[in-house]
This record gives C-alpha cells, structure tokens and sequence, in this order.
C-alpha cells in the first residue's frame, strides 16, 4: 500500500540540516543560540522516531510493505530510474534503529558539545547524516540506496574531520572517505551487472528474479562478490578496515552514531536485503563467512594491545561487525539484523560512556592514566559496566542472545555452517570478553593512576548525557527479549539445521556461557590491582605485544605496498611528464609556434630597402604571369 | 625578328638590369641611377611603340617623361644629402627605420 | 645595312653600360656608364627616327639629371661600408628574381604575347609632334609647369628648412 510518511521521515532531517546549516553557522551569521540549535536539531529526528512507529503500526495491520514512489530521476533508453521508498518488516527494524537510537545520541550530544566553537555546523552535519542513512534503509531501488550510501560517507568524513584544524583528525576523515570510495567500486559494478541483467536496479524485483523459476542473466556469486566489496568498505572488514580505528578522531556522539550503531551496519543491511542473490550464491557467502570470520579474530586480538579508550571500543565494533558478516554468510540473516541491533544498543552505550568518561576527565583518553573512576562518577560506570557484560555475552543481556545464535548457525548451518567458522567465532567472543573486563577494570576499578589535575576536576556528566546512558543501558540489559528473529522470520527464513546436531545446541550454549565468563574472570585476575601480572605478561611477550599494538602494522603496509607507489606515479608519470611536460609543454610550443610565426612575419619588414625591392619584383612577376595566363 | 621585337628586348634588358641593380646595390647614388635606368629602358618601349604605330602620342607620354624625371633628380638628391649629412653614410643598410 | 649595324651597336651599348652599372665599384664610374647608357639610347631614338626625342634625351637627362646627379656625387663621396662591400645580402636573391622577371617577359614578347602595332614605322619631325603636344595635350603642358616650379620650390623648401633649423 502507498503511503506519503516516508518521504517525510527521511526529509525531516534534511530540513534540519538546511537550517541549522544555513541560520546557525558561520554562513548565515549565527542567528540562534545553542539552544533553540539543539531544540531543533533533536526534536526533528525524534519525529521522524514518532513517525517511523506510525509506519510500523500501519504495517503490522496491513501486512504488506508500505511503498512510497516520489518521482522519476532519470529516462534513459525508455528505462526510468526512480526515486521511490519501501517500508517492509526488514526496513522497519533498521529504521526504528536508525531513527531511535539517533534522536538518543542528538540529545546527548547537546550535553557533549556544550560550549564548542562549531556547535551548529555539527549538529547540521549530524541532521544530514541522520537524512542520508535514512535514504539508504528507506530506499527502494539500489540506486537511492546508494546514494544514501554515499552521502553517509560523506558526512561521516564531514564528521570525523569535524575539527580539521588539527591536520591529524582532518587525515583521518580523508582517510574514511577514501577507504569507503574503494568498496564502492565493487558495489557499482554490482549494480551494473544487475542493471544489465534485470533492467531495473528494485530491490524487491531483484530479489524476485532470483528466487523466481528462471535463472537470471548474471551470475549470483559474482554480483555477491562485488555488493560485498562494497560492504567490506563501509563495515570495515579487511582489507578496508583501517579507517574505523583513525575514525574515533571525530566526537565521540559521531562514534557512536556512525561508527558503532548506523553507517557501518549499512553493509550487513546490504548483504541482508540481497539475501535473494546471496542465497543462491554458496561461494560469495563462503567468502562473506570466512572474512567475516578472520576479520572478528584478527581485530579481537588487536583491542587486546590498545590503550586508547575509544580505540578499544573501535576494533570491538570491528569485530563485532564480523561476527554479523559470519552469520550472514551462513544463511541465518535474520540473526544478523539481531545482532545488529543488540549491538547498536550496548556499542552505543559503550562509546557514550566512553564519552563521558573523556569529558569527566576533562579529555583523557589513555586507560593507562585512569582507574578508580567508579565511585566518582557512577552513574557512567555502572551503565558501562551493564554494556560490558551485555557485549561479553553474559546471560541475560542483550549481547548472549543474539551472539549465541550467531555462534550456533556458523556451526551448524546447512548453508555453509562448519566447525572452524564456529570456532573462530568463538576465539573472537572469548577474547572480546577479555579485553572489555581488561578495558572495565583499568579505566574504572584499581588505584587511580590520573594526573592530580584532572583527579581533581573529576564529575559526572550533565542529564543530558547520563540520562541517554540510562536509557541505552536498559535497552542493552532487555534488548535481547525483543524478537527481531521471529519478527523477520516471514522474510528471511532461518537456515535448515541437520537432524543430526540439533542436539548440540545445548552443549554449544553453555560452552559459550563459559568462555564469556571465562574472560571475565581473567581479565580480573589479570588487570585487578595494580595489573601486575598483566605488566609481567606483557613483558614476556613484548614482540607479539608490539606486533598487537601497532595493528600488525597493516597500515604500514598499505602506505609502503600502495601508498608509496601511487605517490611516485602521481608525482612522476602525472605531474611531471603528464602535465608539465606534455600538457603544458604542448601550449608553451603552441605559444612558442606563435612567436616564432610572428617574428618570421617581422622579419618581412626589416627596414631593408633592398628586401621591399625584392618583394616588389616578386609581386611584379606573380602579376605578370597571371596577366599572361588569362590575358 | 624584326627591329620592334629586338628594341622591346633591349628595353625589357635595361628595365630588368636597373631593377637588379636597385635591389642589389647598397649605395643610395647608385641605387637613383639605377632607377634612371629602369625609367629609360620604359622610355625605350615607348619610342618603339610610337614609332612603329606612327602615332605621336608615344611621343608626347616620353616627353612628360622626361620632365617628370628630372623633377623627382631635383628633390631626391636633397633628400639624399639631407640624409647623408645625418648619419654620414651612403650605405642603404644604416636607414632602418621603416624597421617593423 | 648600315643602320642595322648601328642599331645593334648603340644596343649593345646601352645593355654594356647598364651591366657597368651595377659592376663597378666607384660611384662616378657608375654615373659615367649610364651617361653612356642614355647617349647610346638618344643614338637609337635617332635611328628610329624621332629625332625630338633624341635631342630631349641628351639635353634633358644627360645635360641636367646625370650632371646633378655627378654634382651629388662629388658632394657626396663618402667612403664608406657601401664602398667596399658593392652588393646588399640579397644579390642572389635578386639575380634570381630578375633573370626570371626578364625572362618571362622576353618569352612573351617572342611569342607574340605583346601585340605590336601595325604600322610603317615613319618618322616624325618637331612639326607634328609639338602640333599634337600643344593642340591635344595642352593641360598636361601646364601641368607639367606646375610640376617644374612645385619641383623648384619643394627642393628650395627642404634644402632651407634646414639651415632655418640648423639656425
């Protein structure tokens, strides 16, 4: 059935955005203070939220997806490109998150960015991100999606080089953007073969195609392929990684937000709407599966080694994002979409707490210079404590739900489910139990190793911020009791699971309950106290050690392997030969050419008395024979 | 040939020779000789139409000729010595300045 | 016969001095062989048979425009690089440019490309020729006046402009 609300939910932000971009900033004179600015910048994202449970009302009674067709962009060859939304169980889910979860972190961060200098312009960008990623979820053919894909990118560069005055942080959006933009090669030729193939880039259309009777033109594995190229860009999987980490250069709000909740699931959100293609495509989800899968060990290993606060909570969501991409490519997408949002909830608690954490430190970010935070600011640590566990998968908070299913389809899927997926999964959640107790006992308990400054000016964040921490870590603690898998079992069928091991299911709960508490337990022993044996361990291992916290010096690699090469081709082959050599050595001998002719035509009239003579004899016989011929 | 043809050939030598002699020669004296020389040969092929077409009106064009000949001698030597008294050369290479 | 003869020698002449033109170094040799250019040429005017114009040949340009013209010369004779180097960068050039001019012109005229008039050939007296000069030709007799006197004041006019300048 058709609707006209969802073209208001995705414009209501960019309204925002124009006009708080427009009035509020620096282009417009600063018209409104900071509060009509957060009034504003908040109340239209929390009714677009109001909105968007409009929306799931009316789907929930009519039982159809709401479809809403805007207007035609382009005609090409008698084939129309339309801008048109659909709203069907799958969109509904990652709208009330996109939407929800949004309008919290816009109320947080009114109490973050109290007081900074750009204050509007930031929450202008954080209006038009909201704009954006509800394109993305919204859209009903790949190429709105892609332009809110896009445009998602954008504003998570605009973001994260908020304060670009420090060339560091303004390094760090380029870095993103550009990261992104290679894994957007993939997802357009993608599109391209898709084009070819159906002659219409919908979403439901395409999905049709390939369950349908008749086998489509293009190949399902390859078109796999290229969309997740796309989705290893934008949710960070190797090799597109390396941006996430340089990413929590940006607010901490804009962490989580972009980082931790919304943008970087736009790629499970991909993978999980074509599940159409990826269904009939056993090798692409193999790959997504093993990436997936080596991409959540290798970045657990890393958040081990870190010791910026927010670092540690990036190679998390890294991580976290490829245990999503192990249970798609098992099959099980609707366990993703659960874990997505579980994780939205408990990461975004985590990076707030971390924010407040920051700002009651006055902006200290190195855990080796905290500790002993938690009973000066408790309202922080005790709802980064619920996040923590939730994450670590500790019954019954949110995290052991949806972490549980995933580990239990990479076993036992039949569509591809194995035991070294299962057991690499559950490397990476014994480790990420680790290093979120190790990140828990260092910042919060122990003695406080903080300068006496800053111990000094040590307080809780204002309401605006604790309150948003409050509701989030509720949502963390009961999230799980929200039956996201059921809800989308119409649509995304769970995979088959053999006869044979549906008895182990028990078994591989409690052996995860187990390493969860595992970890637990050794990051106390370990990092309780004065983290001695943590220091002596560390000291034992110091190669393995450094190799962790230098990120096994991928980045390294990437500007030696690339970098340098691109750099040496720019400047030598491009700007030297290419531009100054050809091009504007081809219009120096363009001028050149010019003088030269001119002064050849100078020459001609050299004062010399003779040479006029010689012109006028010349001219005399051309006259002559041409009176002759025709006389 | 009869005495008409070689007569015009003579004058057509003689126009020829004083234009040469123009273009070549780097004294301005010679350079108005030369230019006498161009104004006889074409006094030549006058006479020798005139007279072979009986007609007196050839005749009377070399007079005017004439006249006007010996004009032009009468104001371009004092053009010449003006010059020459300036930059004390006679040679047509120093007055450049008709130059570009 | 002998006329011929005479007519072939005066041409010649006339051709030998104007070569003696431009080969000769000195100014007053050069001056002496178009003097002797326009002698052999008032001698071919006469053997035609116009003896008005050979007469205003010798007395018009050999009596008043080569004596100036040696009077210049004499003023004048300055010796300078046009002295020593005769011939300008062009000679080449020029040789070339005018052996063809020449050329073209003399094959035309022994093809025939130039229609002579069909006549006897006579010869004609002052009689005719001065009825004809002042009967049809009247303006162009006081315009040329006009032009000798024009002549006699504008060479006045620049030699004095001068001295007037000079102070």
């Amino acid at each position: 059935m058709s609707t006209h609300l969802l073209g208001l939910i995705v414009a209501l932000p960019l309204a925002g955005f124009l006009f708080n971009g427009i009035l509020s900033t620096r282009l417009g004179g600063e018209r409104l203070n900071e509060t009509a600015v957060n009034l504003v910048a908040c109340a239209l994202p929390g009714v677009s939220f109001v909105l968007t449970l409009v929306c799931f009302m009316q789907l929930e009674t009519s039982g159809k997806p709401l479809i809403e067709a805007t207007y035609t962009w382009a005609t090409i060859g008698g084939q129309g490109f339309e801008v048109g939304f659909w709203f069907d169980r799958l969109a509904a889910v990652m709208t009330l998150v996109v939407t929800g979860v949004g309008t919290l972190i816009h109320v947080y961060s009114t109490g973050y960015m109290h007081g900074d200098k750009s204050h509007a312009r930031y929450f202008a960008y954080l209006n038009l991100f909201l704009f954006f990623m509800l394109l993305l979820v919204l859209g009903r053919s790949l190429l709105v999606m892609f332009v809110g894909w896009e445009g998602v990118g954008l504003a998570s560069y605009l973001l994260i080089g908020f304060w670009f005055d420090d060339p560091a942080k303004a390094a760090a959006g380029k870095k993103a953007f550009i990261t992104n933009r290679i894994g957007d090669a993939g997802f357009l030729i993608g599109m391209f073969l898709l084009w070819g193939a159906f002659g219409t880039l919908d979403m439901d259309a395409i999905n049709a195609g390939f369950l349908g009777p008749k086998a489509p033109a293009v190949s399902a594995s390859l078109v796999g392929l290229m969309l997740f190229i796309g989705a290893c860009g934008k949710s960070a999987q190797i090799p597109l990684h390396v941006w996430l980490p340089d990413a929590m250069a940006g607010p901490t709000p804009v962490s989580a937000l972009i980082h931790a909740a919304t943008m970087v699931t736009a790629g499970i959100y991909l993978v999980a709407r074509m599940s159409g293609i990826y269904s009939h495509a056993p090798e692409a989800s193999m790959v997504v599966a093993a990436i997936g899968g080596a991409t959540a060990f290798f970045a657990a290993t890393i958040a081990v080694a870190q010791t910026d606060i927010k670092k540690v909570l990036a190679y998390s969501t890294v991580s976290q994002l490829g245990l999503m991409f192990v249970a798609l490519g098992v099959g099980a997408y609707a366990v993703a979409i659960f874990h997505v949002v579980t994780h939205a909830f408990f990461k975004a608690c985590l990076f707030l707490g971390s924010g407040s954490v920051i700002h009651a430190l006055g902006g200290e970010q190195d855990i080796r210079k905290m500790g002993g935070l938690a009973r000066r600011i408790p309202v922080t640590f005790v709802t980064f404590a619920v996040a923590t566990t939730a994450i670590a998968g500790i019954p019954p908070l949110a995290g052991f739900f949806s972490k549980d299913e995933i580990l239990w389809f990479a076993f036992a899927s039949s569509q591809g489910g194995a035991a070294w997926l299962w057991a690499l999964a559950s490397a990476a959640s014994l480790l990420t139990s680790f290093y979120m107790f190790r990140l828990l006992w260092l910042t919060f308990f122990g003695a406080s190793r903080m300068t006496p400054e800053v111990e000094h000016h040590v307080h809780e964040s204002p309401l605006s911020m604790t309150g948003v921490l409050v509701v989030l870590a509720l949502l963390s603690a009961f999230g799980g009791f929200i039956p996201v898998v059921h809800y989308l079992e119409p649509m995304l069928p769970l995979p088959a699971v053999p006869e044979s091991l549906h008895h182990l299911e028990g078994t591989l709960v409690i052996v995860a309950v187990v390493l969860a508490f595992g970890g637990l337990f050794a990051a106390a022993w370990f990092f309780a106290g004065t983290a001695q044996r943590a220091a002596r361990v560390r000291e034992t291992f110091a190669g393995v050690y450094r190799w962790l916290a230098n990120k096994y010096y991928i980045d390294e690699l990437y500007e030696a392997a690339l970098g340098r090469p691109f750099t040496w081709l720019s400047d030598r082959v491009f700007l030297q030969l290419g531009d100054r050599t050809l091009i504007d050595g081809a219009l120096h001998a363009m001028a050149a050419s010019a003088r030269r002719g001119a002064a050849a035509f100078g020459a001609l009239q050299a004062g010399s008395l003779h040479r006029y003579a010689l012109y006028a004899v010349v001219g005399v016989l051309a006259a002559v024979l041409w009176s002759l011929r025709h006389g | 040939m009869d005495r008409s043809q070689f007569l015009l050939w003579v004058s057509l030598a003689l126009f020829s020779i004083g234009l040469l002699g123009l273009i070549v020669r780097r004294n301005l004296l010679v350079m108005l000789m030369c230019m006498e020389l161009m104004l006889n040969g074409v006094n030549l092929s006058l006479v020798t139409f005139a007279q072979r077409g009986g007609s007196v009106e050839g005749a009377v064009l070399v007079f005017l000729i004439f006249i006007v000949a010996a004009s032009e001698i009468a104001i371009a030597i004092p053009i010449v010595l003006l010059l020459v008294r300036d930059r004390l050369t006679l040679d047509a290479g120093a007055y450049t300045d008709l130059k570009g | 016969m002998i006329e011929n003869l005479l007519l072939i020698a005066f041409a010649t002449a006339a051709v030998t001095g104007g070569v003696l033109m431009i080969v000769l170094r000195q100014p007053m040799r050069v001056a002496l062989a178009l003097i002797a250019t326009m002698i052999s040429l008032g001698g071919i005017y006469g053997l035609l048979g116009v003896h008005v114009i050979a007469v205003f040949q010798i007395m018009i340009y050999v009596g008043a425009v080569m004596v100036f013209m040696v009077y210049a010369i004499m003023l004048l004779d300055v010796r300078d690089p046009s002295f020593t180097e005769r011939y300008s960068r062009l000679l080449w050039p020029g040789v070339a440019a005018c052996t063809v001019l020449a050329g073209v012109l003399m094959g035309a005229v022994w093809q025939g490309g130039i229609a002579l008039p069909n006549g006897l050939g006579e010869s004609f007296g002052v009689q005719p020729f001065s009825a004809a000069f002042l009967n049809d030709y009247w303006l162009y007799f006081e315009l040329t006046s006009v032009l000798l006197v024009v002549a006699v004041l504008a060479a006045v006019a620049v030699v004095q402009l001068r001295s007037v300048r000079r102070g």
